[in-house]
């Protein structure tokens, strides 16, 4: 099973330099952030996934489909109660909650669109080089880049202890919700401690093979801006403007 | 000033001065005691010995991982091409000396295989067009060209311990030392190592050290070193080392069986044993021996008697096809036949399709076409909580099923989940402990015990289910040969007590003395499919999924005749003069 999220693909998006599809990533939680508007929030997510589907890596959103529909989910059925206002469907369930469950759930899932667009476009060592040119230091930018690295080493880990709990007749797919939450409790610790031990032997391979040896390096892989960068950081500096020049004089 | 009087010793790839060292958390003794060891420039060395030597923690002291990243007491002095390993950091040291682990799911970090072969490189500042330039040759040197991009997880075991060993040489360390590579390989992922250790060799600049459980590959190596508890007991060339069979008994390595074999039926001296069964070959012709017919006989008769007192067909797997849900086709018109008593062991390569098989055989997955029963019901219509009751599944990895404070709790989970009652768990605990040998474990921490004792506690675990069968994955992987063939007398008294076993391993000899039918998987395709002795008899085909039989197996071969063991062999022999 393939756990890593990069997709390799040739094309402009992953050529872009990891500088300029951070900033595309900042400017999406910016403007997400900023406003709670349905129409500006979906003008957002239309961009968002055009940008995607020209980097051909929106086949990965299909991993994460069940996060994004629960996060839609659960905030349309929280803020319906909580909202309040005038249009009362339900005892306490107004039109308006609705709408703004609705609103709140893609502005949530648009930032995690376009951080899985980021993920699966660039390779981690781009991300710590992109830092590193950002002055980040390269030990912080490496431990950074290993958070990522590590999470399908994680899920893969995860999914082979799920097997041999289930062959030892452990039922986890019946059962409400708590019930099963409580069967997942014992499997946090073969995980954890395998993890451990796998970290520890990570630990000694960095080292073994020099890491740290001095405080700079050379990077192999060679970043750069070329004129697709500029175009795109234009394209994103003038629409985050637009929308903060929108927001501070109302005009959505 | 004590320095001074001994001289620094800078000529030697590797001087080992009185080194003792104790682990932070090690109550009594040493993990390594006194040692004293020189190793002379472009010599190839591998050290063996039974779990807990302190081989690891030797390699481990040479490029001051100890005592620098992991602590402890430590004393003497290690010296590395001119350097004291104690007084540089880690990352210095690994300019002169690259260690490969064994572990190569944990060792390997980058995106694709080119970036993991630069990572070295690039923390020695190596500018960017030599990187380049040794990328193209260390991809040579490890045969993985044409998997520039390809990420490391998409590889097979064999490739990751090779790009493991890339990854290193690209730095071109001086040294370079492995730490068990082998372990976790199967055979063409071995033989792929091995391959380039010997080419290494070649290099007459390099140094090679190798830990290793394999005793038929250390001959190729220029000096081997046995250690036991913490201290170097023989240092030699491997072809006197390997002569001294009670020494490797006694410490619980596995001897060569040819050399055991002559030790066992005459007199010849330590010196002139065969060691290989080639060797062994013609000294057997040359002594006048002959393979005894009646007695030969007599075994293959004792086999059929085995095999008439099997019970009802317990597993039946017919034209099972499984595809997974990213479209590879895993497996491809397997048909198997298991009956009660059986002992079944699966053999394959990495990826070959075991592992999605015997999963099909506990209701872990289910047939894209085909069918799989299970008791006579099929695996279609019922839930893999009621198969667990009829197949126990141990894991290849104690650590992936454990997860108890106590072994008793551990043993307990299953017979609890069921329903029974206290008294029925309480019972059905001590006899699963019992069958394990670890009467008077129950209270201890599983996780503080050795590899081989969390794999029983595994077993154990699945004992208490009392499934009719019990399938093992890789039982012996990890382990020593004294503790391998504790878990396999562990497996026939199993077996012989009426459970149906089926194992999936790579080792050879366990297949060779214990297993009573052998299916061959290549591929995704059963390719064999019988008798033990049937199979082991057709060696060039088992080369083909390369599967190299035990020494004394081809011995037998060449003799015309498929012996399985050196006890069996020693039966046979005829002609002795006593």
């Amino acid at each position: 099973m393939d756990m890593f999220l990069y997709l390799d693909k040739d094309t402009f998006l992953h050529r872009l330099d990891p500088r300029t599809k951070l900033l595309v990533v900042l400017a999406t939680f910016i403007v997400a952030l900023m406003f709670d508007t349905l129409q500006v929030l979906l003008v957002l997510t239309a961009i968002i996934l055009t940008y995607g589907y020209m980097g051909k890596v929106l086949s990965n959103l299909k991993r994460i489909r069940v996060i994004l529909l629960m996060i839609a989910f659960f905030s349309i059925v929280l803020w319906s109660f909580a909202k309040g206002g005038d249009t009362r469907l339900l005892g306490l369930i107004t039109l308006e909650g609705i709408i703004y469950g609705f609103i709140i759930g893609i502005k949530f899932n648009v930032m995690i669109i376009s951080g899985m667009i980021f993920l699966s476009s660039t390779k981690i060592e781009e991300i710590s080089l992109g830092l590193v040119k950002l002055r980040v230091p390269y030990r912080g930018a490496f431990a950074f880049s290993t958070a990522i690295r590590l999470v399908p080493m994680i899920v893969g880990t995860s999914y082979t202890i799920t097997q041999a709990q289930k062959s030892r007749g452990l039922d986890l797919d019946s059962g409400t919700f708590i019930q099963k939450f409580k069967k997942y409790v014992p499997l946090l610790i073969p995980t954890l401690i395998s993890i451990i031990r796998g970290t520890n032997v990570f630990a000694m391979a960095l080292e073994s093979k020099g890491f740290g040896y001095d405080d700079s390096r050379t990077n192999y892989l060679e970043i750069g801006f070329d004129w697709t960068d500029y175009l795109v950081i234009v394209l994103t500096v003038a629409i985050t403007a637009f929308s903060i020049f929108a927001k501070l004089n109302h005009l959505f | 000033m004590d320095i001074a009087e001994v001289k620094k010793p800078r000529s030697n790839a590797i001087s080992i001065r009185n080194l003792t060292f104790r682990y932070k958390d090690q109550k009594e003794g040493y993990a390594i005691e006194n040692i004293n060891l020189d190793i002379e420039n472009g010599q190839f060395v591998v050290i063996m010995g039974p779990s807990g030597a302190g081989k690891s923690t030797l390699a481990n002291c040479l490029n001051g991982l100890i005592p620098n990243f992991v602590r402890g007491k430590y004393q003497g002095e290690v010296w590395v091409n001119g350097k004291k390993a104690k007084e540089q950091t880690v990352s210095k040291m690994a300019k002169d000396i690259g260690l490969v682990f064994q572990d190569f799911e944990s060792q390997l970090f980058s995106t694709n295989t080119k970036l993991e072969i630069a990572f070295g490189p690039e923390n020695f500042m190596v500018p960017r067009d030599e990187i380049h330039k040794r990328i193209n040759k260390v991809l040579k040197i490890v045969n993985l060209e044409g998997y520039e991009e390809r990420q490391p997880s998409t590889l097979s075991g064999g490739q990751k311990q090779r790009l493991a060993i890339g990854s290193v040489l690209a730095s071109q360390p001086k040294i370079i030392c492995m730490d068990e590579p082998t372990t976790d390989l199967d055979p063409i992922g071995k033989l792929g190592i091995f391959k380039i250790a010997k080419e290494l060799h070649e290099d007459k600049e390099l140094n090679l050290i190798i830990i290793e459980h394999e005793t038929e590959e250390a001959l190729e190596a220029d000096r081997l070193i046995i250690m036991d508890n913490g201290h170097i007991i023989k240092d030699g060339k491997p072809e006197q080392v390997l002569r001294e069979i009670e020494l490797m008994d006694s410490i619980g390595i596995m001897a060569l069986q040819v050399p055991k074999y002559f030790k066992r039926i005459s007199s010849i001296v330590a010196e002139a044993l065969p060691l290989i069964p080639e060797e062994g070959f013609e000294r057997f012709t040359a002594m006048k021996l002959a393979l005894d017919k009646k007695k030969y006989e007599e075994i293959l008769q004792s086999e059929l008697e085995r095999e008439n007192k099997y019970g009802d067909i317990i597993i039946e797997v017919k034209d099972l096809e499984h595809t997974y849900p990213n479209g590879k086709k895993a497996l491809e018109g397997a048909c198997l036949k298991i009956r009660e008593g059986e002992f079944l062991a699966i053999l394959g390569h990495n990826g070959s399709g075991k592992t999605t098989l015997v999963k099909h055989l506990n209701g872990l997955l289910m047939p894209t076409t085909g069918n799989v029963y299970v008791g006579g019901k099929d695996t279609k219509n019922t839930t893999i909580f009621e198969i667990g009751k009829e197949v126990g599944f141990v894991f290849q990895n104690p650590d992936h099923q454990i997860f108890a404070d106590t072994v008793y709790e551990e043993v307990a989970f299953s017979p609890k989940i069921r329903g029974c009652s206290s008294e029925e768990i309480d019972r059905r605990v001590k006899e699963a402990l019992k069958a394990v040998d670890l009467e008077g474990y129950e209270k201890e921490d599983p996780f503080s015990l050795s590899k081989g004792e969390r794999q029983r506690v595994a077993v154990a675990s699945i004992l208490s289910a009392r499934p009719r069968v019990i399938m093992l994955d890789e039982p012996t992987t990890g382990l020593d040969f004294k503790e391998q063939k504790r878990m396999m007398e562990l497996i026939k008294k199993l077996n012989e007590e009426g459970n149906t076993i089926i194992i999936i391993t790579h080792t050879m000899w366990v297949v060779s003395e214990y297993a009573h039918k052998v299916a061959v998987v290549k591929d995704g395709e059963m390719v064999m499919y019988g008798n033990t002795r049937e199979i082991f008899g057709r060696e060039e085909e088992l080369l083909d999924t390369f599967l190299k039989v035990p020494h004394i197996v081809s011995l037998s071969n060449k003799l015309g005749k498929t012996i399985l063991s050196v006890e069996e062999m020693v039966a046979c022999t005829k002609g002795v003069k006593q």
